[in-house]
C-alpha cells in the first residue's frame, strides 16, 4: 500500500502507486500481482494518469529467498502492467527480470524481457 | 543466460516423469573472491542486469559502503594485485568458467572428481611456496638484525663486571689476525 513503483514497460505509465496486494497479508513481494493507481504517465500512452491497473512486481529491493537457499535483491521496486488475465499491456520490458515469474506463470513477461536474472 | 531449470523427462516403464532439476554452480564472491556455496550469501542484481554475488554480509556491507575490493587488504583482489598471492599458474586454467553443460558420463565424472583433488593439492602447494619465498628475505633480514643487536647490546643484558668475571656469559671471541708490520712498530715504544 502506498508504495510507489517504477514501471518498466512501454505501456505509457511511469510511476504507479500500490493500492492493494492481491495475495498475502503482509504485502506483495517479488513476482506477486498488485492493484495500483497510475501516478505519472507519458502523454501519449495506452495508460493514463489516475487509472487503476494491475501490475506484476518484477524488481524488489527486499530480498527474496530462492529454492537453493540463496537470496536475491534488486536495485529498486518496479512493476510491469498487466490486465486482469495476466497478459502484459505493453509490448516491451526493460531491465532485468527474475526467475520467479516462471513459477507464477508469467511466461509472456519473461519472453519480452531483455535479461533474466 | 541459460536457465538453471532443466526439465528432464524420465521414462519409467510406460509412464513419464517430469522432474525439475536445478543446476548447481559454485560462484565467486564479488568482493572477497571466496567461493559461494549453494544456500549461502546474497545475490544483488543491478538495473543494468549485472549480478553481484556475496558470500556473507561482511562483503555485502562493504559493497554497500562503496569500498573498492582492490584497496581492502583482506580480499583476494588486493592480495593478487599487490603480489601477495600467486597470480599466474597453469592450475587456474582448470577452474575457468564453462557454460556448456557436459553430457553425463560416469567415467568422466569419476576422473574429474579425482583430478579436482589432485589439482587442488598442487595449487595450494604452489601458493604456499609462493608465500614462503616471499617471506624468506624478511626472515633472513630479521635474523641478521637480531644477531647485530645482541652483539652491540649485550651490556644491556649483563653488567660489564659480570661479563669480565664469567667468560661463559660473553659471546665467543672472534679471532682477528693482526699483521706482522703492526707488532714491529709497537716494540720500539715499549722499550
Amino acid at each position: 500500500m502506498r508504495t510507489v513503483l517504477k514501471v518498466v514497460d512501454n505501456s505509457g505509465a511511469k510511476k504507479v502507486m500500490c493500492i492493494q496486494a492481491l495475495k498475502g497479508k503482509k504485502g506483495a513481494r517479488l513476482g506477486d500481482t498488485i492493484i495500483a493507481s497510475v501516478k505519472e504517465a507519458m502523454p501519449n500512452g495506452k495508460v493514463k494518469k489516475g487509472k487503476v491497473v494491475y501490475g506484476v512486481v518484477v524488481l524488489a529491493a527486499m530480498q527474496r529467498g530462492r529454492c537453493d537457499g540463496s537470496e536475491v535483491k534488486f536495485d529498486d521496486n518496479a512493476v510491469v502492467l498487466v490486465d486482469k488475465q495476466g497478459q502484459p499491456i505493453g509490448t516491451r520490458v526493460f531491465g532485468p527480470v527474475p526467475h520467479e515469474l516462471r513459477q507464477k506463470k508469467h511466461v509472456k513477461i519473461l519472453t519480452l524481457a531483455e535479461h533474466i536474472a | 543466460m541459460i536457465s538453471d531449470i532443466v526439465n528432464v523427462i524420465f521414462y519409467l516403464g510406460n509412464c513419464v516423469l517430469l522432474v525439475n532439476l536445478r543446476r548447481m554452480r559454485l560462484e565467486k564472491c564479488w568482493f572477497c573472491s571466496s567461493t559461494v556455496y549453494p544456500g549461502h550469501g546474497i545475490q544483488f542484481v543491478r538495473n543494468d542486469a549485472k549480478i553481484f554475488r556475496f558470500c556473507r554480509s561482511k562483503c555485502h556491507k562493504n559493497f554497500k559502503m562503496k569500498r573498492n575490493p582492490r584497496k581492502v587488504k583482506w580480499t583476494k583482489a588486493y592480495r593478487r594485485l599487490h603480489g601477495k598471492d600467486m597470480t599466474h599458474d597453469s592450475t587456474f586454467e582448470f577452474e575457468r568458467k564453462r557454460n556448456r553443460p557436459e553430457r553425463y558420463d560416469r567415467n568422466l565424472a569419476e576422473n574429474t572428481l579425482k583430478a579436482i583433488k589432485k589439482i587442488d593439492k598442487i595449487r595450494s602447494d604452489r601458493a604456499s611456496d609462493h608465500i614462503k619465498n616471499r617471506l624468506k628475505t624478511g626472515k633472513v633480514q630479521r635474523q641478521k638484525e637480531a644477531r647485530k643487536q645482541l652483539e652491540q647490546g649485550i651490556h644491556l643484558v649483563k653488567a660489564p663486571h659480570a661479563l669480565a668475571q664469567d667468560s661463559s656469559l660473553c659471546l665467543p671471541k672472534i679471532k682477528v689476525n693482526v699483521s706482522q708490520a703492526q707488532t714491529e712498530e709497537n716494540q720500539p715504544m715499549e722499550e
